[in-house]
């Protein structure tokens, strides 16, 4: 009897050393470091490489994970995280668990930088050439290239082409058949986008900076400018009183029962004509089996143009990574090659970064290109960390004006709560 | 006539209980199943969601299913244990510290426990270093982690119980030269049998759902848990493709829990117990 | 903790136990897993040279064995084992988590300040221009690795080692522009190359106005940092400088007050603390939004418990039929993944597409206005919290005896007088204290509301605050939204708000103490 209370007795013990491990790394930094290199030179003798990635491209990565682990006698290990992915890259890198390669989004440059967990990777000129330049475009930071694009985002106007037959030529034009569709007892929303309780500033950006919005001025080399920000700016209020007039107190196209949870669902079950998505949208239109075409967002007639933010899906280098010449191998010379990106492409459909990749898969599948060809125009989202001040107070300040709130106000307390938390 | 009312007030709470899960059975069986469909009769009824996810290339559910059954059982008995001999002694026994001790236990619950995932990863950042089959990936390094929470409500729930059990039973046994371990494994052991259940039960369904360590903690996907796998099912633009799948697997998480439920029902509710208690 | 441990009934003396099998058995079981103990743990400490560590095992080790093999210090030995993985994993994660409320950790002070120069000056490395792409090998001279830069357009070999780069002539070089064989030189294949990844890494050729450094395993390319690290004015030179260090504030800054992006972490004091109690956007809103919190804890308590209760108390009769089947019921609530219900509760609320408003043939907005939405989230936890309850009444109602509801009966008080007099007060005895932990749960139950409303609906006036925040949801986007995690501010909340809970219930624990002593 006494021996089980034993065995709970001797696991404590293991927990207490734990424990005093833990206790040492706090008071001894020095010592720390030296002992993981120490314990970890036998550990990689024969070389290991960790990459973490989303669970949906885990799948797609270890074939071609295990072939570069075969080709330099490494063994690749394609770790999987599910949530908080950028935090939790960040808080492991710098407690030395983290991983040698890392997947996010082109928007996380800015504060991975600032928190030195990544490094720049040196593409040849070649190399560049290879990607359209929007994905370039988009993981350069302070002059530097942070990483290997792979795919590049942004959403499109997707239309029922049963329901509506023409691609609208402006904002104004999609209204006018959106609601005689609704009218006609055809389709129960005007339009599909999503806006929910918080806003969306992702997919309503298209229509924002067409009725005149901007976030940020830029400096002086074109780069967004923190210290400028414009939602309060006249040119914001003109787009906010746009977005009321579609509201729900105007034309009933924007409402906040939409949400990121049934906009889809409400396009693909034929109860609206029009629907504001990207490439993410398209496998669950497929398969309810809608006939559909993507174009561009339109722009509000005599409107500025209706450009979408543009996100790119890239490896990133980790700077605490242990085996940092295999990791930048496999991201500047491995990742770049065209089967790689057609595998990611196939297991996630959104359009190839690699320009060749893309033509490949234009053959089979041209919805890849029309989303490109909509956001050719678009605006890289702003990776510097100020970004993050913005989402919030916008899609509060949407909501409000969606439900009919006063249009200047929604936007001076935006513009007041962004400067305080950037404190310009 | 009095039964008929209690029928009733039961039903209706069964029925508030039930209906939120009507419509996740009914995402479940809908071939095209999302989050948004409005209607509480699925539109169409097949299993193709369950097939999709018992056979997903993707999504291991199999395996996670596995992972989070066997650490749930492991980390509930060995919290349950833990928990049972630290409210005996509560109870039992008086020595100093004993107040502050039980009040700690409840106060250190009590801290918003968002932030300890920095501490957790320094801790077993250095642990993995050392000890890697303790380390990060592991089911141990996770199992050591739940035992954290071992100590707390539950121990208070268990004391609460044993204070219950009658003083005389254990001062007797004593008397006839019985040790602090015989009286604790023989005498007091079978007489908490329900509130034991209740508390393994409760750390059972606190290990199948927690999520926070776990996502940190098991990166292979084939070592995660249920929880985890699941939330990567319908992260980011993935959750109205997959939410046919996710509600098919929300309804099969449930059953391992249930189980349980139907195997120690007996002894939560059980009459002897009562009787034995009375001494 | 435990200095006097006698228990009651040992304070008179009585024969001492003969050593029994049993206690030789189990004597020698301690001994074996302390040993195994030691042989497991200890190797890997003495390699990486853990000294403390290592003295704290072995102390632990050998208290926690004594401790099992004398026959004194009995409640330590049962309480222990649990209190171990306590301290491990909760207590010790508590504390640290406080000392960072005085320190600026947080995104851009995440590491120490040699971390943040040497992101610095790796970050601002700008590729030499006209300068080529080397393509490279590494090989061995002797020991000594070196790397061999073939300029792909000249074709030219050159041999860069960390003196300089020389011309290599008679270096054969293969289609891919590597070099296949060199004299005098050990060619590495990829695997070698792979193997040596971090030697290959630290090699840094000198050119005549930078380094050439390799990236990845098969090209080279020759870069110049625009900052540098001057320890002798303990600043950045470069672009935009000169950088001071501030150690104030953890960052290198410049005339104009600008600062480079990565800084390190450093002691602020009070700061943080003083942050909470001065800022404007938190004072302002406090009361409200405590109000509130206090509501939403106190209504999902009870809430939960009046209906869990109430369940178990229906259930608890002996001619009661089907009680397997209900309880299943009951329990299903439980056993689904919150996470997951909550977000399906959340889509029910939906004004349009909403189950709930389909039901009840409504148009209300219900999680868009402030009342409706704080019913709903009090409704939602209701929902996830009661079958909790009526697991736990359930269970403590079985340490009830029935005769002592029975005699209430006989003695002819209604049922409800003999609930009130017999049964709640015991079944409070045993449920106080998880009323209160429960409390302390709902006050901070970030995802009940994260996952439903995530605060609101916020007014159009004031997008800081909406009207279903918690205090921790709210403080928590100030320390978590907008300028990155700031970590050290979060701790600090976290700080007040654990001082807050902790009162009230330690209020609430003394007012349950008298009954506790009176039946224990």
């Amino acid at each position: 009897m006494r021996i089980r209370a034993l065995g709970v007795a001797a696991l404590a013990t293991l927990a207490f050393a734990a424990t005093a491990c833990g206790g040492s790394s706090s008071q001894t930094p020095a010592e720390g470091t030296a002992s993981s290199a120490a314990s970890s030179a036998p550990a990689t003798a024969g070389g290991t490489l960790v990459i973490w990635a989303d669970p949906n491209r885990v799948k797609a990565l270890k074939p071609f994970a295990d072939q570069f682990g075969t080709e330099n006698g490494v063994t690749v290990e394609v770790k999987e995280i599910s949530k908080d992915n950028q935090t939790t890259f960040l808080t492991a890198s710098q407690q030395g668990s983290g991983p040698d390669i890392m997947i996010g989004a082109h928007d996380w440059i800015g504060n991975l930088v600032q928190n030195g967990a990544i490094d720049p990777v040196t593409l040849t000129e070649e190399q560049k050439a290879a990607f359209s330049p929007k994905a370039i475009q988009a993981m350069t930071f302070n002059g530097q290239i942070y990483g290997a694009p792979y795919a590049v985002e942004n959403i499109a106007l997707i239309r029922n082409t049963q329901l509506a037959p023409d691609a609208p030529a402006t904002i104004e034009d999609m209204i006018a058949k959106g609601k005689e569709l609704k009218k006609d007892g055809k389709v129960k929303e005007v339009l599909c986008l999503p806006v929910g309780q918080k806003g969306d500033a992702f997919h309503v950006y298209p229509i924002f900076a067409s009725g005149g919005g901007a976030l940020f001025g830029t400096t002086s080399s074109g780069d967004p400018d923190p210290k400028q920000v414009l939602l309060g700016s006249e040119g914001s209020v003109k787009a906010f009183e746009k977005l009321a007039e579609l509201g729900e107190k105007g034309e009933g196209a924007l409402r906040t029962s939409l949400t990121n949870e049934n906009y889809i669902p409400t396009f693909a079950g034929g109860k609206c004509a029009f629907l504001i998505s990207g490439p993410w949208a398209i496998g669950e239109i497929k398969k309810a089996g809608v006939s559909y075409d993507i174009t561009a967002v339109p722009p509000f007639k005599d409107g500025q143009p209706a450009t979408p933010f543009v996100g790119v899906q890239a490896f990133f280098v980790a700077s605490k990574g242990k085996n940092k010449a295999l990791a930048q191998e496999f991201v500047a010379n491995y990742v770049t090659n065209k089967d790689v990106a057609k595998a990611l492409y196939d297991a996630d459909p959104r359009p190839p970064a690699l320009s060749a990749a893309l033509e490949e898969v234009q053959a089979s599948d041209p919805d890849a290109a029309k989303f490109m060809e909509a956001g050719k125009d678009g605006l890289p989202m702003p990776a510097i960390p100020a970004m993050a001040a913005i989402w919030e107070p916008f899609g509060i300040a949407e909501t409000s004006v969606v439900k009919g709130g006063d249009p200047a106000k929604a936007a001076a307390a935006a513009q007041k709560a962004i400067d305080g938390a950037l404190k310009n | 006539m009095k039964l008929a009312l209690r029928h009733v007030f039961v039903l209706a709470v069964c029925a508030f209980a039930v209906f939120p899960i009507l419509f996740v059975i009914s995402a479940a069986l809908n071939p095209l199943g999302t989050l948004a469909s409005t209607e509480l009769l699925p539109t169409g009824a097949s299993l193709e969601n369950f097939g999709d996810l018992l056979t997903s290339e993707t999504y291991p559910f199999g395996r996670w299913f596995f992972n989070s059954v066997f650490i749930a059982l492991v980390s509930s008995f060995a919290s349950m244990v833990l928990s049972l001999m630290a409210a005996y002694a509560f109870s039992r026994m008086r020595f100093t510290g004993r107040r502050v001790g039980l009040l700690a236990l409840l106060l250190i619950q009590m801290f918003p426990q968002f932030l300890a995932i920095v501490t957790i990863f320094m801790i077993f950042t250095r642990v993995t270093e050392l000890y890697p089959a303790l380390g990060f990936d592991t089911v141990w390094g996770l199992l050591l982690l739940y035992l954290g929470g071992a100590l707390g409500v539950n121990t208070w729930l268990m004391k609460g119980f044993l204070d219950t059990v009658p003083k005389e039973l254990d001062e007797a046994a004593t008397v006839d030269g019985a040790t602090h371990a015989q009286i604790f494994w023989r005498i007091i052991l079978p007489l908490v049998t329900p509130i034991l259940a209740v508390t393994a039960l409760l750390a059972f369904i606190s290990t199948m759902s927690e999520f926070l360590m776990a996502n940190v903690f098991l990166r292979d996907p084939d070592s995660k848990t249920l929880a985890v796998g699941m939330y990567g099912m319908i992260a980011g633009d993935h959750r109205n493709t997959n939410f046919g799948m996710f509600a098919a697997a929300t309804l099969i998480t449930a059953v391992p829990t249930v189980g349980v439920f139907l195997w120690l029902q007996k002894y939560i509710v059980s009459g002897l117990t009562a009787g034995a208690v009375k001494g | 903790m435990t200095t006097d441990v006698r228990e009651p009934g040992r304070a008179a003396p009585r024969p001492r136990p003969e050593r029994t099998t049993a206690f030789v058995v189990s004597r020698i079981a301690v001994l074996g897993v302390a040993a195994a103990i030691l042989l497991y743990a200890v190797p890997p400490l003495v390699a990486a040279e853990s000294w403390v560590p290592l003295t704290l095992l072995c102390a632990a080790t050998a208290g926690i064995s004594y401790l099992y093999l004398t026959r004194r210090f009995i409640p330590a030995k049962y309480l222990i084992p649990g209190t171990v993985f306590l301290i491990a994993f909760q207590v010790f994660p508590v504390l640290y988590t406080v000392t960072t409320a005085f320190t600026n950790f947080g995104d851009g002070h995440r590491g120490d300040k040699a971390a943040a120069i040497a992101a610095i000056q790796s970050g601002s490395v700008r590729q030499a221009p006209g300068s080529p792409e080397y393509t490279l090998t590494a090989a061995l001279r002797g020991e000594e690795l070196v790397f061999l830069l073939v300029d792909p357009k000249t074709e030219q070999v050159s041999l860069g080692t960390k003196d300089g780069v020389e011309p290599l002539p008679g270096a054969q070089v293969g289609l891919t522009g590597k070099v296949l064989a060199a004299p005098g030189l050990t060619v590495l294949k990829a695997p070698e190359a792979a193997a040596r990844g971090q030697e290959i890494s630290a090699l840094a050729v000198p050119t005549r106005d930078g380094l050439i450094k390799a990236n990845g395993l098969s090209r080279a390319v020759e870069g110049k940092a625009t900052l540098v690290y001057d320890a002798a004015c303990d600043c950045i030179q470069g672009e935009g400088g000169p950088w001071q260090a501030d150690e104030s504030q953890g960052y290198f800054v410049n005339a104009e007050g600008e600062h480079l992006a990565q800084g390190w972490q450093v002691n602020v004091g009070f700061d943080n603390f003083l942050r909470v109690l001065t800022e404007p956007t938190i004072s302002r809103y406090f009361a409200g939004v405590l109000g509130w919190n206090l509501v939403f804890a106190l209504a999902s308590v009870l809430g939960t418990f009046a209906l869990g209760m109430s369940v178990a108390l229906a259930l608890h009769h002996p001619r009661m039929r089907g009680t397997r089947v209900y309880r299943i019921v009951l329990i299903l609530p439980y056993a689904m993944p919150a996470f997951a219900m909550l977000l399906v509760w959340r889509d029910m609320f939906n004004r349009d597409f909403g189950l709930i408003n389909q039901l009840l043939g409504a148009e209300i907005d219900w999680l868009g206005q402030t009342a409706t939405a704080r019913l709903g989230v009090v409704l939602v936890n209701l929902w996830l919290g009661f079958p909790y309850m009526f697991l736990v009444t359930t269970g403590a109602l079985q340490a009830i005896p029935r005769e002592l509801t029975e005699a209430a009966a006989i003695d002819g008080a209604t049922p409800w007088k003999a609930f009130r007099r017999v049964t709640l007060p015991l079944l409070l005895v045993a449920l106080t204290p998880l009323l209160i932990s429960s409390f302390a749960f709902n006050f901070n139950n970030y995802n009940a509301i994260a996952l439903t409303t995530d605060g609101g609906p916020f007014p159009a006036e004031n997008p800081m605050v909406g009207g279903t925040d918690l205090l921790i949801t709210y403080t928590f986007r100030l320390a978590f939204g907008p300028a990155g995690a700031q970590f050290g501010f979060a701790a600090a909340i976290s700080v007040f708000i654990f001082a807050i809970v902790a009162i009230i219930s330690a209020v609430a624990f003394r007012r349950t103490r008298k009954q506790e002593e009176v039946y224990a």
